[in-house]
């Protein structure tokens, strides 16, 4: 079979697929967004493949599918499991019939911003096994793994990849399929297993649940997931133990080279030569006991190399405790390692250093770190011709013709491209919690007695996914507010995916579009307005009328994403600038902050391979500099 | 994975015999043939090398990446490639880190540890200088993208001396390739990147690793309709700076 060019993404995708997976399912979050993308682009027959409206609803499809004996995925990023674990822990409690993975990634280092949280963490909450291959090519051989161990356990099985293996390209030689039979489906009726509905139910639950643990660390142990390469002891003498975590473990190999290198041979700590052993874990959850253990017989100073909290660490101080370990354990409860950011080679050559007690040069992974004060800030913004920009544009004129000071009303801001006008020019956004928590958020303001206009604002796909509650919740209350649905037809954030309100024509083959048009009336708002962003005078107009109105107002600012448009290649104009009428003011470059407009002698310049031809900068130049050459309908 | 699972392979594997498919981890570091270098031409010194490549979006830097990665797989040389895109769209940093010579290797390079920096903007070069290993190249295209409030004056941007100031403290060799004259093909500049790319074959010691005909015909295969304007665009950042 051929060798390809895949990501870790990618690689979760095709191993499920090689695996025989039948339904997948998930929301998209970077950094896991690429292994839905990929299977979605496979369109594998036979496959239910789709974007579900939120993760806690992908995973209950997953699960429905499991349970009816057929093996499915489901895929998020960290924040999305969040969401998801209401179900999720019932679920583990339940058990699967049919093979259920849960692919997350995590992000340390914080490449996408949100909580820089230890997924880990969820796995040791619900008792589920979790696997944490190290490379590419792993997390494409782990995941058949991952679902024989989810049928043997009866249980849902973690596979957990942080940002940098799952958005690492390398090349993997591709395997044929398995041999995975064609299964018939199965009805099972045991309120036992699939309710709660009782003490003796449930507590019987817990106890299968935790035996379902432990078979799985001796499945891991007997299949020999975590590599441990105890080294000769020469002359008797105990050794150094290094434990590696998930992906930090594709880092060993060269630290111990480089390690070498700088004179931290083992030989060279003094009487003799010290011999390194090591257990690489992929079975990240439950703790690797068995082979811990004989880490600890073998050495007499183990270090624990893992990224974010000191998840095997803990329960390694545990292990040492129960079987007599009386050596020494670095990692980061002693204070050697941070459980902030990503781990790299240094933190492997730097844990060989302190467990040798031995010097590196100060400077060995310390770069010139001075120099990034000097670069330019670059804060990001929305795209030239995103619709977003003329909400917020809007947004702020509403606030300032109603003598408003900016800082004396709240903009509640959500998840997505949205919240990017917390960013100058706009810095209209004031809040980002979790998908949703907009709406609800703003409630909250307003019971805890602000007096001014309080503004919530979403995208759609955010609203699809976890506004909706929220809306609801202020029109039973009657809690005067105005919602701003910030609706561009698109997941955009994440690299366009459908969501429930893309238009019928960009739906999957047999989907269907609902319209928030439809949606927000019937939920009995009591003002609820439609505009174009692009129309700067009227949407800021409505926005400030709502602001004055009693009761919930809703404002659907509607204009589609600039991305899909022009991959169609049907931007909706081209604009010009009149040089001669043009004073410097800068007005369509400090309100617009479009990044197609720069300055130009005497007068400024608009890139026409970069303008969309949205005409905000029109509406904004009070001098009739820039005008329409052509626009669309 | 057939080892132990009661898998079978399914019908339809002519050449996988002997093939290894049990689980491989990092410490499994046992010669693979399917990297074995069988391209004779190209002089290989040292095998391992780190690159890591910083800019703006929309600049093509990831691009530059990406065909560096594939130019390595057509050696049969190991890479991670590696793109962190943060939340940038056009305009926002950007990095990738291309591992070359691994067969098992973590994603990220460590500080003072790129065999070579390529930066596409001059400002984000500021954002490379800590990786480069000293005595090694750091190559920068001159291009000043300036963000909106360097733009109104009302924010700094460093100068080129100052850039080229942290570059050289931080022990690395300067290879400077200007913005300013792009060559131009049927009437429109050349694509930034390709000559760039071009430049970098010519100015640094990219080439020990891989072969400028390799990195060629892979920009020939990248884009088959826009071959001839991005070979020229290759071919002539290698020609402006070749035996400079």
């Amino acid at each position: 079979m051929e060798t390809r060019r895949i990501s870790g993404n990618e690689a979760v995708a095709l191993g499920a697929l090689r695996a025989g997976v039948k339904v997948a399912v998930g929301y998209p979050g970077t950094p896991s967004t690429g292994a839905l993308t990929r299977m979605l682009a496979i369109q594998p027959e036979g496959v239910h493949v789709e974007w579900s409206t939120n993760e806690k609803v992908a995973l209950e499809i997953a699960t429905g599918a499991a349970w009816a004996g057929q093996r499915a995925l489901c895929t998020m990023k960290m924040s999305g499991l969040n969401v998801a674990y209401d179900s999720l822990i019932s679920i583990a409690y339940s058990g699967t019939v049919g093979g259920l993975v849960i692919y997350v990634a995590d992000d340390p280092g914080v490449s996408a911003g949100m909580a820089e949280q230890d997924s880990r963490g969820f796995a040791a909450l619900a008792d589920m096994p979790m696997l944490e291959p190290a490379t590419v090519t792993d997390a494409y051989e782990i995941m058949p793994f991952a679902f024989d161990l989810s049928e043997e356990i009866g249980g849902p099985v973690f596979v957990r990849l942080v940002t940098a293996t799952a958005n690492s390209l390398a090349p993997v030689q591709m395997l044929p399929r398995l041999d995975v039979p064609e299964r018939e489906s199965v009805l099972i009726r045991d309120i036992a297993r699939f309710t709660k509905a009782g003490s003796a139910i449930c507590m019987t639950q817990h106890r299968e649940l935790i035996a379902r643990l432990a078979r799985a660390g001796q499945i891991i142990a007997e299949r020999k997931i975590n590599r441990l390469h105890l080294s000769e002891q020469t002359g008797g003498r105990p050794g150094l133990g290094i434990i590696a975590a998930g992906a930090v473990a594709s880092y060993l190999a060269e630290g111990l080279e480089i390690a070498a290198g700088y004179g931290l041979a083992p030989a060279a700590a003094g009487a003799g030569p010290q011999a390194i052993s090591t257990l690489e874990v992929v079975g990240v959850h439950p703790f690797p006991q068995e082979e811990a253990a004989a880490l600890m017989r073998h050495c007499d100073t183990i270090l624990v190399l893992e990224e974010l909290e000191p998840h095997l660490e803990k329960s390694l101080y545990v292990t040492a405790r129960q079987s007599g370990f009386a050596g020494r354990i670095i990692g980061k409860l002693d204070g050697t390692f941070s459980r902030i950011g990503e781990y790299n080679v240094s933190h492997v050559v730097r844990g060989i250093a302190v467990a040798l007690g031995l010097e590196i040069p100060a400077a060995a992974f310390q770069g010139r770190r001075e120099a990034e004060a000097l670069a330019a800030q670059r804060p990001i913004t929305v795209c030239a011709g995103c619709p977003h920009r003329g909400t917020y544009m809007a947004i702020n004129q509403a606030i300032r013709k109603l003598r408003y000071k900016r800082d004396d009303v709240m903009v509640t801001g959500d998840i997505g491209c949205t919240i990017l006008g917390m960013n100058p020019p706009f810095n209209t956004v004031w809040t980002e919690i979790s998908m949703g928590a907009s709406i609800s958020l703003a409630q909250g303001y307003v019971h805890g007695g602000i007096e001014t206009p309080v503004i919530a604002t979403i995208g759609d796909s955010t609203f699809f996914h976890a506004g909706i509650p929220g809306l609801i919740n202020a029109v039973q209350h009657q809690v005067p507010l105005t919602l701003i649905i910030m609706d561009n037809g698109w997941t955009s954030m994440t690299g366009m995916q459908v969501n429930p309100g893309t238009a019928d024509e960009r739906q999957g083959a047999g989907d269907r579009r609902l319209d928030i048009a439809q949606i927000v009336p019937a939920l009995g708002v009591d003002h609820f307005f439609q505009v174009d962003p692009f129309d700067f005078a009227d949407t800021a107009a409505t926005i400030q009328r709502a602001l004055t109105l009693p009761g919930v107002k809703v404002v659907l600012a509607r204009q589609e994403c600039v991305m899909p448009v022009l991959r169609r290649d049907e931007r909706p104009g081209v604009v010009r600038v009149v040089a001669e009428n043009c004073n410097l003011c800068k007005l369509c470059i400090t309100v617009t902050g479009c990044p197609a407009i720069s300055l130009a002698e005497g007068t400024i310049e608009i890139d026409p391979l970069l303008c969309y031809g949205c005409g905000l900068c029109v509406d904004v130049c009070n001098r009739d500099a820039i005008e329409f050459e052509r626009r669309l309908g | 994975m057939t080892g132990g699972h009661g898998y079978t392979e399914t019908q339809g594997t002519e050449g996988t015999e002997g093939m290894d498919v049990t689980l491989r981890l990092p410490s499994g570091r046992v010669c693979n043939t399917q990297y074995a270098v069988h391209n004779s031409q190209s002089a290989i010194r040292d095998p391992q090398f780190d690159i890591y490549l910083v800019g703006v979006g929309g600049q093509g830097v990831l691009t530059i990446g990406s065909l560096l990665a594939e130019a390595a797989l057509r050696q049969g040389i190991p890479a991670n490639y590696y793109e962190s895109k943060g939340m940038a769209q056009r305009g926002g940093f950007v990095k990738a880190q291309l591992r070359l010579g691994r067969e098992v290797v973590g994603p990220n390079i460590p500080e003072r540890g790129a065999h070579l920096v390529i930066s596409m903007e001059l400002s984000e070069s500021l954002k490379g200088v800590r990786f480069v290993k000293p005595g090694h190249d750091f190559l920068v295209f001159g291009h000043v993208w300036a963000p909106t409030a360097v733009m109104l004056g009302k924010a700094p941007y460093p100068t080129l001396g100052q850039v080229r100031e942290q570059v050289e403290a931080a022990g690395a060799r300067w290879r400077y390739v200007a913005a300013d004259v792009l060559p131009t093909y049927q009437g429109l500049p050349v694509p930034a990147n390709i000559f760039v790319l071009g430049a970098t074959m010519a100015l640094t010691g990219l080439p020990e690793v891989l072969s400028v005909d390799d990195v060629r015909e892979t920009v020939r295969e990248k884009w088959r309709r826009a071959a001839e304007r991005n070979l020229y665009a290759f071919q002539m950042g290698y020609d402006a700076y070749a035996g400079g």
